[in-house]
């Protein structure tokens, strides 16, 4: 089964090629081009969008031209339909639809965040993990229960990738700034007292961020550190907390800020205690890429024949808890 | 001193007390953690809780008795409760507790108490009472919103681990704490519970 996964909820244009067989998949090849703002600036959707529809057929060109695969060998085709910047989502459904209509392919709309867990399952062997799903749109604690998803704890406002690229920016970083804030917190050790709340599962970050931008104008790189320590230290006690409930021996994080090593270095300390299994998606695949569509496209497939054109939706604000999984 | 459970913050030691069954209950150093933001964080959940447990007694508040609070180790020893949580019983066990459970959560909002971590394994039933643990989050407070906060994360974990009975177990929580705040207070409270979860990511907007 070979399917074609196009990626465009935010910054990232992507196209992938998988070949599945069985339970396994094989990337082809994975093709992307991030849109990057100025500095001090975050994503702007007209102009992410823009980018995105420059993009799209080099992106697509190279990525067929890379596996050595024609369009016209492809068993389905899936595009991220949401959560994400609605312009942006508009140009993939494009794309995905276009090829679909022209060649007669099947079409499969999928969401976004499901396609961050299946493809890190894929590529991290985990069987029923407790995940976590960190990135600019998703901060989540999630655990598979009766075909659904479910949630066990989230921020109650922004996103663990918002808190990192907001303060980032404010001191004027481009976004995605997490990995410049990690080298700059690596070279400070001097922790500044910061709010530090965590609601029973849940976290909120909205807080921290005001108070770390006031360090930031004495000190930025204490402010870096601080910032990761606090914010890291109440999702990892969010971890902790919906491991001893739920009680799964498996952990995975996956989303843009699982490629952060101080995150990593904690939740691998909270595992030894849980003596609980603790998996990371491969960081080139840590972020949004065609990949985590195609395979999730490729998994509803063995279910379901595809939808219509006229269902071809994209839906800004679509929930991952609200989606069935019956593959 | 027998380890018995180790909780998401603390370890949990079955021990003795005056001849009585006690718990242990240690916040041990999380090596993952800043080491001052550690310590700060063991040292005053260790007093809340000690403080918030011999509090909500006086309030009619089924809780552990506090025998011993040691704060150089951080550690609280406790009246041992030897139920079952609510978490571990029958779909139909928890849907007929949920009333009491909402009602005893009542009376801690009514006092002015938000608990900070109401899941379904911090309620123990022992001998037809159900107990109410686990008050390291918790705090004094009137504001509806810190209330609202608790009732969402319990209506959170009814809709993740026990999803087949969420809508019956919800409706009697309900039941059970209008019965104790009253048809005003309750009013305000479950519409900010909406506005809380509308402020959650990619929540239905119109």
């Amino acid at each position: 089964m070979l399917g074609l996964g196009i990626e465009s909820t935010a910054h990232t244009f992507s196209c992938a090629i998988i070949e599945k067989n069985g339970k396994k998949g094989k990337i082809l090849s994975d093709i992307r081009k991030i849109y990057r703002p100025d500095e001090g600036e975050g994503i702007h959707p007209r102009e992410a969008s823009r980018h995105h529809i420059e993009n799209s057929s080099t992106v697509l060109s190279e990525c067929l031209q890379e596996s050595n695969i024609s369009i016209k060998d492809l068993d389905i085709i899936s595009y991220a339909a949401g959560p994400g910047l609605g312009p942006c989502l508009r140009v993939g459904a494009v794309v995905a639809r276009s090829l679909s209509s022209f060649y007669k392919i099947p079409i499969y709309p999928v969401n976004h965040a499901i396609g961050h867990i299946e493809l890190g399952k894929l590529l991290t062997g985990a069987s029923n993990p407790l995940v976590l799903l960190v990135s600019g749109g998703h901060t989540m604690l999630l655990a598979f229960l009766n075909k659904q998803w479910r949630v066990f704890g989230e921020t109650l406002d922004i996103t663990l990738g918002q808190l990192l690229d907001q303060f980032g920016r404010s001191i004027g970083f481009a976004s995605p700034c997490g990995k410049n804030i990690e080298e700059l917190a690596n070279s400070s050790s001097n922790y500044v007292t910061l709010p530090y709340s965590v609601k029973g599962n849940d976290v909120s970050f909205s807080g921290l961020l005001s108070a770390t931008k006031s360090v930031a104008a004495k000190s930025k790189v204490d402010a870096c550190y601080s910032l990761q320590e606090t914010a890291f230290a109440m999702i990892s006690e969010a971890v902790e907390r919906a491991l001893s409930f739920t009680r799964k021996k498996e952990l995975m994080i996956v989303g843009g800020v699982a490629a952060n090593k101080r995150l990593s270095e904690m939740l691998k300390d909270v595992c030894t205690r849980h003596g609980c299994k603790f998996f990371v998606v491969p960081l080139r695949y840590a972020g949004d890429c065609g990949s985590q569509i195609c395979w999730t496209g490729l998994l509803e497939s063995q279910i379901k024949p595809g939808v219509s054109l006229k269902d071809t939706f994209v839906t800004q604000s679509w929930r991952l808890d609200s989606v069935k999984v019956d593959y | 001193m027998k380890l018995i459970k180790k909780g998401a913050e603390a370890d949990l030691y079955q021990t003795k007390w005056e001849n009585s069954k006690a718990i242990l209950k240690i916040r041990k150093i999380k090596k993952y953690r800043n080491s001052s933001l550690d310590s700060k964080i063991r040292k005053q959940r260790t007093i809340k809780e000690s403080q918030m447990l011999s509090l909500v007694k006086s309030y009619g508040i089924p809780a552990p008795l506090v025998y011993f609070v040691n704060l150089k180790k951080t550690s609280i020893l406790m009246q041992e409760i030897p139920g079952k949580p609510v978490h571990d019983l029958s779909d139909s066990k928890i849907i007929e507790l949920s009333k009491e459970i909402g009602k005893l959560v009542g009376t801690l909002h009514k006092n002015g108490i938000m608990h900070g971590d109401l899941t379904t394994s911090n309620f123990i039933l022992f001998q037809k009472t159900v107990f109410v643990i686990d008050f390291g989050l918790s705090q004094i407070s009137i504001k509806p919103e810190d209330h609202a906060v608790d009732l969402r994360l319990i209506k959170e974990i009814l809709n993740s681990a026990h999803a087949k009975i969420m809508q019956p177990s919800w409706k009697n929580f309900l039941n059970g704490y209008k019965s104790i705040v009253g048809q005003a207070y309750y009013t305000k409270i479950t519409k900010l519970v909406s506005d809380i979860e509308s402020r959650g990511r990619y929540a239905q907007v119109v």
